[in-house]
């Protein structure tokens, strides 16, 4: 994929290049708001990472002037650790994730594809009604979850899970994402909040059925695939 | 142009002159600077240019009594010259009529030897005077303003002429010199008075703004001491309870708000300073622990992990503290919503109710009433996520945590309790201070930030907070909110 990254703090901008290009992204930069801006009107980005704080332009103010222009390339907001409430602002300002500096760079790539993925329009055609992983089917009108023809009995925040997992189906979930999308939690919880639900809904959808769909991922977080 | 004493004053003032400016040379260029930079001073505070303003002021009443004064007093004189001219010309005019120029003559010889009477009179015919004191004129009718036969400047005449028959002309008049002298006393005595209003004015001025600038100099004093680094300086007040005395408690009570605030900043760095040392300490000997040790990839791999986990833990700790001066700060009061208590806390049964059950714990939940309060919902999640979490991780497997919603005086109260070991009554005072860690805590996860976040939160939203005093039945904290809406609860 082909992102941007508007970073003024030359460190961060050479640590999250060399991440983004590790997992096989093409990274253009810029260290100014309004060289960013004009470099994202002018591209054709899969996804924007945009500092909250530029010279030149702020990085709120730059997402406004790109969604007022019609752009609906998907946008990262980093911002630094003291900014509280900035989430609101940021994602009503048009951003479509927001993630705290520090920040894992396995986190970072988690949510660029999740972003990303959200953003295709392939993905987005229509609303679906069922969810198809392998042979586990979740119908979203009836609430029910099938695997291998098996009917299985969800708890709510269970359903809520799955369904945040099979949409993302083969890409890495990280237990932030989860707090925040899933239980729209927006702290670190010092309780395994994460693990306890994802070991019932495992107990619920992996056993007894042969292979395992959900995989813990080492210093990242959850995937779920089919193999 | 001056008088002879006023310049022999003059010529002493200039040979003074002198004189004291040589003093102002001997005492050095410092003082004089300094001298002149106190009376600058003076002239620029605010009371001496109320007083400033306050002599135009006078001087412009001044000026405009002065004026209606000598316009009256003008008019008076002239209207009794005019009425004793007239009074004059009609008794010249009947003693003529009844027995002709002989009587008229008489008449004015009459007239003139009366006290207060006219200064001048005349009767002519054709070019002979045949009484008066006037050499003869030209002869007009009315009101007649004449030169006064001499050389005085200051005197003239004024009065009325008229014909007796064709011919025979009277004219009857008075000095203006009265008048004008009156005038010039006037104007004198006006002069004395705006002078001595002017001095008066000069000195209240002077005290007023020295008085003014004594407060002033007080307070910026007060100032460069603590800018010194004295923070326990405070303004004096003198019990007067005036506004410069209100300014003075003002200022203080702001100094010591701030002092309050840097002895607690103060505090939290020192403790800051304190909890990060370990876990500092504790990575730094990782690391070298696995330099000097680690043979595999593996041990380096395991080192990295432990390194990495280690400063996610400081920067958590870093996160949390500044989220706690954020909320207290009060930033986020502006984006308030109206938040309904009763389903935010069945989502936190649904999503703590499974992590208490894998820890042996039951968390159950009544909801008593409904209650909608004004509130961050994202803050409010995280303060009731902290009492709960306190609740499972602070106790032992087997307890039993309760979170009750209920309407208590008109206030929304959440309350959540525990029939755990509970928390000594000693140490509840305590249990709201940063990185306030009991010791029997110590050992579990955490940074002893928790309850100190719920207190800020909760004072954020105007809410109460109370911990249950009773010992020996577990632990129970209270929040009570002021309510926005208030239903039963749903069926």
């Amino acid at each position: 994929m082909k992102i941007l990254l508007v970073e003024d703090d030359a460190e961060t901008l050479e640590h999250v290049t060399d991440a983004l290009a590790a997992a096989g992204h093409r990274v253009d930069s810029a260290t100014d708001g309004l060289d960013g801006l004009a470099r994202a009107m002018k591209g054709d980005y899969a996804a924007l990472i945009l500092d909250r704080m530029l010279p030149g332009m702020e990085g709120l103010e730059i997402v406004k002037r790109l969604r007022g222009s019609g752009s609906q390339t998907p946008v990262l907001f980093l911002t630094t650790m003291s900014g509280i409430g900035d989430r609101v602002e940021g994602l009503e300002g048009g951003a479509d994730d927001y993630l705290v500096k520090p920040f894992a760079f396995a986190e970072l790539l988690a949510r660029v594809n999740a972003m990303t993925r959200r953003a295709d329009p392939q993905s987005g055609r229509g609303v679906p009604t069922r969810l198809n992983v392998g042979d586990l089917e979740m119908d979203l009108i009836r609430r029910s979850v099938q695997r291998d023809g098996k009917r299985i009995e969800l708890q709510a925040q269970e359903f809520k899970l799955l369904e945040y997992l099979m949409r993302n189906t083969g890409r890495a979930v990280t237990r932030a994402m989860l707090l925040e999308n899933v239980w729209n939690l927006h702290f670190d919880p010092r309780t395994n909040i994460v693990e306890t639900h994802m070991s019932r809904l495992r107990a619920k959808v992996d056993r007894g059925f042969g292979d395992e769909m959900i995989h813990t991922i080492r210093g990242t977080g959850y995937v779920l695939r089919a193999d | 142009m001056f008088s002879a004493p006023t310049k022999a004053f003059l010529r002493f003032v200039e040979s003074r002159k002198r004189s004291i400016s040589l003093l102002c040379r001997g005492s050095g260029r410092k003082a004089a600077a300094h001298f002149s930079w106190n009376r600058f001073r003076l002239l620029h505070t605010e009371g001496f240019r109320i007083c400033a303003i306050f002599v135009a002021v006078f001087a412009l009443a001044m000026a405009v009594l002065a004026s209606s004064v000598l316009f009256i007093v003008n008019e008076e004189f002239r209207d009794q010259i005019v009425q004793f001219a007239q009074a004059d010309i009609a008794a010249v005019r009947d003693g003529y009529r009844m027995e002709g120029t002989s009587e008229a003559v008489e008449v004015i010889g009459q007239r003139m030897a009366a006290p207060g009477a006219s200064d001048f009179f005349l009767l002519e015919r054709g070019r002979d005077r045949l009484a008066g004191n006037l050499a003869p004129m030209p002869a007009r009718e009315g009101v007649v303003a004449l030169a006064y036969p001499g050389p005085d400047q200051r005197h003239a005449i004024l009065g009325i002429g008229a014909f007796l028959a064709p011919g025979l002309y009277v004219f009857s008049g008075s000095d203006l010199f009265h008048a004008r002298l009156a005038r010039q006393r006037i104007v004198a005595t006006l002069i004395w008075v705006f002078a001595a209003g002017l001095v008066l004015a000069g000195v209240g001025g002077t005290l007023v703004s020295r008085n003014f600038l004594r407060r002033t100099d007080a307070i910026a004093s007060t100032c460069r001491a603590i800018m010194d680094g004295n923070l326990k300086t405070r303004i004096p007040v003198r019990g007067a309870q005036d506004e410069m005395d209100r300014l003075a408690e003002t200022i203080n009570r702001m100094l010591d708000r701030i002092a309050g605030l840097m002895e607690n900043l103060h505090q939290v760095t020192n403790d800051i300073a304190h909890d990060l040392r370990t876990p500092v300490t504790h990575l730094r000997h990782r690391l070298e622990r696995a330099r000097s040790q680690a043979a595999t990839v593996q041990d380096y791999e395991q080192a990295l992990e432990a390194a990495i986990a280690a400063s996610d833990e400081i920067l958590a700790l870093f996160t949390a503290l500044l989220r706690i001066a954020q909320i207290e700060g009060g930033a986020r009061r502006s984006a308030f919503a109206p938040v309904e208590l009763a389903p935010l806390l069945r989502h936190l049964q649904d999503v703590f109710g499974p992590v208490a059950e894998d820890s042996g714990h039951s968390l159950s939940i009544r909801l008593e009433a409904m209650a909608t309060v004004r509130g961050d919902r994202d803050l409010l999640v995280q303060l009731f996520s902290n009492l709960i979490e306190n609740a499972i991780v602070h106790t032992p497997g087997g307890t039993a945590i309760c979170v009750v919603l209920a309407l208590t005086d008109g206030r929304g109260t959440v309350t959540v309790s525990d029939n755990g070991p509970g928390v000594p009554l000693e140490e509840h005072a305590n249990l709201f201070r940063r990185l306030y860690r009991r010791e029997a805590s110590r050992t579990r996860p955490g940074y002893g930030l928790g309850l100190a976040l719920v207190a800020a939160i909760a004072e954020l939203h105007g809410a109460s907070i109370g911990i249950d005093r009773r010992t020996g039945a577990g632990f129970a904290i209270g929040l009570s909110f002021l309510v926005t809406d208030n239903r039963p609860p749903d069926p």
